[in-house]
């Protein structure tokens, strides 16, 4: 197995780790079952891919204007389906991924099927001048390598950043709101406003993310957001385990191995039944897991509620 | 002996009450007919008598199937509280068992045929194997979902593992068409359309009239109540998900005969569809199901008079997104208990 | 001697598909008292307290908190305002420590913000530091200090009801709504629990209004009494009084008070 697989396995982990740190702090740590989180990545990166090529804006000034834009999607989202029972909130959420899906997919700005290219040329810079420094340990040669660093000193730190925040009075707020919203609302807290700013978070770990998959794949098109990206997210909590931002970081590291392990299976398969595969195991993942260890690897059982 | 009075007042009071709510569904009914018939007098006026008509019939084709595929999921989330992600691609499954039986030779009805039982037969096994020991151990929401979405996931990638990705057809002649003065129709939608309708019609009537019929009902309305007056409950929860599971395999062959050709990715788009539906019809009540159906089927196809036809399914989404934030209960639906 | 109110409804009215739960009911809680609202089940208590805490809202009439309207406010707002609830089904935050709960309930707290969390940190872990003392000298009070660790929903129903009147009292409140805070609870734990809503109106001059359905309790720890019936609050006054009033006995037992039989 070469170095340049495990590093790819690496890239992938660690951004699908951001993503999923946003659905811990909504479905972990506030009984939010946000299901269109691939929506507000989609949002981010063709946020970004759209202000550099077709408005000429520095990528890294992009960055947190499509983090905030993520954010506004997520006001808009929250503020209309926030009220709804959390059954009805799931699917309103699926809308709203499909919605963003079929948009960029049909919408002239975003460059249909066809995507978005060459938003990455300041990128590709700093990368140049990261491998020439790694060149001085003689790693010069993985390309992807500064990529991977960079994924996961930001993974890294928002992870912890989270865990922080989780363990102030907000956080117990959130984890309040998961438990009995009515009961917490009856103590003064502002439960609307509450999720909201979790959504918030969430969307614009969303678009960090979606940033780093734009790095990653250098090309924009629809199909990379596809809602069932979500899904992904979600295998890797309930892998990781359920209200914790460290089993966050485990069950990407975990999916992401076992996923990309399958191309290493003996290629009778054709390319097109090595993609299915990987989605067939992705749902036997969410099956097991649900059914066999719903709290996940390193989740917390008394916190495994989330009530209708 | 005071007490007498009061009870036998209430018991009036609340039969006083069924024959109102009773009334209120066909005059509901009557007001949405109304509605759906001035929209139709205006986008003649706008758009012409003649593409109009066609929208409509195409409407009336597209409703047929989400009212069908509608049925089972609303059967589902009545009866069972369960949010059915996997339904979408139920209906994916039965067009693809039919390709699958007509390949092994079978002739195309008696391949269809064979799909819906197949599709049902699947239904059935996801409850013995997936839905029953969850339910025993008591699973959460989130864990009901996951799993719903884990299901529907194995599902679809299997049919694509097997029968690739490619866009297919069911291997009839999708050219041919009928001419009903200006109007065109393909053969195949006209037979989509004719089998839908007279499906939908066999089915309202069997879930009006048959034993079983009436049991899921009950269910899905009151479960607690359906369960103290003795109903047996696994039957009636098995039945559910064969009829759940046949319907939805008639409309994934109703969806693909009308649109000619698909690929396995059918299912999640026309799931939101089939939500927009049930919410539309009230969440448990098969009828209503039917009804938004149609509607949805209807405001898709009228969409093409307006926007271009690509904008379609984002015509389903809006209206489920619309549906759940001013409308929860459905056009037909009371206020339940609890706040 | 005129007490002022603290809590006035007039009129209020919430209908459920048809079903009137509270039709027409008015009363007033004065400052400082400790108020007992009785009446057959179903008479619309519980619909009443939703009422007041903003669960749900009065299809008509007016309900004023200290001196200001609260109808149809959201029910964080009139928990802001001071007026604070249980619930009669007790709702504690089961995945969570009993000091959570308690913590949660803390009013004025910096560290609930982000915006204030980011800005002074350390402002906000000494508030937190304080509501942690109030909260374990509270939890000392209800006989759950030792408990402070555990999660909540390890608790019995007993020591959660315990829990819940200590958050709400957590909250500062000016008047506390309970819903039936002796239901499930030994009569010893509930006694102290009586003990403890006497003191503190003695000592802060905190309001209670409270279900109750054991009359001995009612008519010994009550100032006054407001007793509801139909959705109609069909007498009001000191437990003299309404021992003696012939419709609340006819309310109780169905027919019409023996005094008034011809
Ligand atoms: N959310 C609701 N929906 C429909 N009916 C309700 C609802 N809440 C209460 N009721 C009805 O209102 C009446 C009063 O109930 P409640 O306020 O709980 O009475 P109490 O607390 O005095 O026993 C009862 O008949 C009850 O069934
Ligand atoms: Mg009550």
């Amino acid at each position: 197995m070469s170095v340049d697989f495990w590093i790819n396995v690496g890239v992938l982990a660690g951004i699908y780790g951001i993503f999923t740190l946003g659905l811990q702090l909504n479905a972990g740590f506030t009984g939010l079952l946000n299901f269109g989180q691939a929506g507000f990545m989609a949002i981010g990166a063709y946020s970004i891919g759209i202000l550099v090529v077709d408005h000429g804006w520095s990528l890294w000034l992009a960055l947190p204007a499509a983090v905030l834009l993520a954010c506004l999607a997520s006001v808009v989202v929250g503020i209309s389906s926030l009220r709804l029972r959390s059954d009805h909130f799931a699917i309103a959420t699926i809308a709203f991924a499909e919605i963003v899906r079929y948009t960029l997919q049909n919408a002239a700005f975003s460059g249909g099927n066809q995507g978005i290219l060459g938003f990455d040329d300041e990128w590709r810079a700093a990368s140049g001048w990261m491998l020439s420094k790694l060149g001085a340990f003689g790693l010069g040669g993985y390309t992807q390598l500064p990529l991977l660093l960079v994924v996961w000193l930001s993974f890294v730190a928002l992870l912890l950043a989270l865990q922080g925040l989780q363990r102030t009075g907000w956080g117990r707020v959130l984890r309040a709101i998961r438990e009995d919203e009515d009961a917490t609302a009856a103590l003064g807290k502002n439960v609307l406003s509450y999720k909201l700013q979790s959504l918030g978070l969430a969307a614009a770990l969303a678009a960090i993310a979606g940033f780093f998959v734009a790095l990653n794949v250098t090309y924009l098109y629809p199909t990379v957001f596809d809602p069932t990206f979500t899904f992904f997210g979600y295998a890797i909590l309930v892998l990781g385990g359920f209200a914790s931002y460290g089993g966050v970081a485990i069950g990407s590291l975990v999916f992401w191995a076992l996923l990309e392990g399958t191309r290493l299976i003996d290629a009778s398969l054709s390319a097109g039944q090595q993609a299915s595969l990987r989605f067939i195991i992705v749902g036997l993942f969410l099956l097991l897991l649900s059914r066999l260890r719903p709290q996940g690897l390193l989740g917390n059982v008394n916190e495994m509620k989330v009530r209708p | 002996m005071s007490a007498t009075p009061t009870v036998r007042a209430s018991a009036a009071e609340d039969d006083a009450s069924a024959v109102r709510s009773r009334l209120a569904s066909p005059s509901r009914l009557t007001v949405l007919v109304a509605v759906m018939a001035v929209v139709f007098c205006l986008l003649a006026a706008l758009f012409g008598l003649v593409p109009t008509a066609q929208a409509t019939i195409n409407g009336f084709v597209a409703g047929s199937y989400t009212g069908l595929g509608a049925i089972g999921l609303t059967l589902v989330l009545g009866i069972l509280k369960l949010v059915n992600f996997a339904h979408g691609d139920l209906l994916v499954a039965g067009a693809y068992f039919t390709i699958l039986f007509a390949w092994l030779g079978l002739p195309l009805p008696l391949a269809m045929l064979g799909a819906m039982v197949a599709t049902a037969a699947l239904a059935l096994v996801t409850e013995k194997i997936v839905w029953q020991p969850l339910r025993q151990a008591k699973a959460g929401t989130l864990q009901l979902f996951l799993s719903a979405i884990g299901l529907g996931l194995v599902i679809r990638f299997s049919v694509q593992f097997f029968a690739g990705s490619q866009v297919r057809t069911l291997g009839a002649n999708v050219v041919d068409s009928i001419a009903l003065g200006p109007l065109r129709l393909g053969t195949l939608q006209a037979v989509a359309l004719l089998v839908g309708l007279a499906a939908m019609l066999l089915v309202g009537l069997a879930l009006r009239f048959t034993g079983i019929g009436k049991e899921m009902r009950a269910f899905a309305d009151n479960r607690a109540l359906a369960e103290v007056s003795g109903i047996d409950t696994q039957h009636v929860i098995n039945m559910t998900w064969i009829v759940s599971g046949f319907l939805a395999g008639l409309a994934g062959i109703l969806y693909a005969t009308a649109i000619g050709s698909f690929n396995p990715n059918f299912g999640l788009t026309l799931l939101l569809s089939l939500f927009a539906a049930t919410v539309l019809g009230g969440i448990g009540n098969a009828y209503g199901a039917l009804v938004g159906g149609l509607v949805i089927g209807l405001s898709q196809e009228w969409s093409t008079l307006m926007f271009n036809a690509r904008w379609k399914p984002a015509v389903g989404f809006a209206l489920l997104i619309l549906m759940l934030l001013f409308m929860p209960q459905g056009i037909f639906g009371r206020k339940k208990r609890g706040s | 001697m005129t007490a002022e109110p603290i809590l006035e409804v007039a009129n209020a009215v919430k209908s459920f598909d048809g079903l009137t739960a509270v039709a027409g009911a008015s009363f007033t809680v004065e400052k400082g008292s400790i108020t007992a609202l009785i009446g057959p089940n179903g008479a619309g208590k519980t619909t009443m307290f939703d009422l007041l805490s903003g669960f749900a809202k009065p299809d008509s009439g007016a309900i004023r908190f200290a001196g200001q309207p609260i109808t149809g406010k959201a029910p964080h707002r009139i928990a802001r305002l001071g007026l604070v609830r249980t619930f009669q089904l007790t709702r504690v935050l089961a995945g969570m420590s009993v000091i959570d709960n308690m913590l949660l309930a803390a009013p004025r707290q910096p560290g609930q913000h982000l915006y204030s969390l980011l800005t002074a940190p350390r402002h906000a872990n000494a508030a937190e530091d304080k509501a942690r003392d109030a909260a374990l000298s509270l939890l000392e009070t209800f006989g759950l200090r030792s408990k402070a660790a555990d999660y909540a929903g390890a608790l019995s129903g007993g020591q959660r009801k315990l829990l819940e009147i200590a958050r709400a009292l957590m909250t500062e409140p000016s008047m506390v709504l309970l819903d039936e805070p002796m239901a499930g609870v030994n009569p010893t734990l509930g006694h102290t629990i009586l003990d403890h809503i006497a003191s503190l109106r003695q000592s802060n001059g905190t309001s209670f209004l409270f279900v109750e359905h054991d009359m001995d309790v009612v008519m010994n720890r009550a100032d006054r009494i407001v007793v509801m019936a139909q959705g109609r609050v069909i007498s009001m006054g000191t437990p003299e009084q309404i021992r003696a009033d012939a419709a609340v006995i006819e309310a109780y037992l169905g027919g019409p008070a023996p005094e008034a039989k011809p």
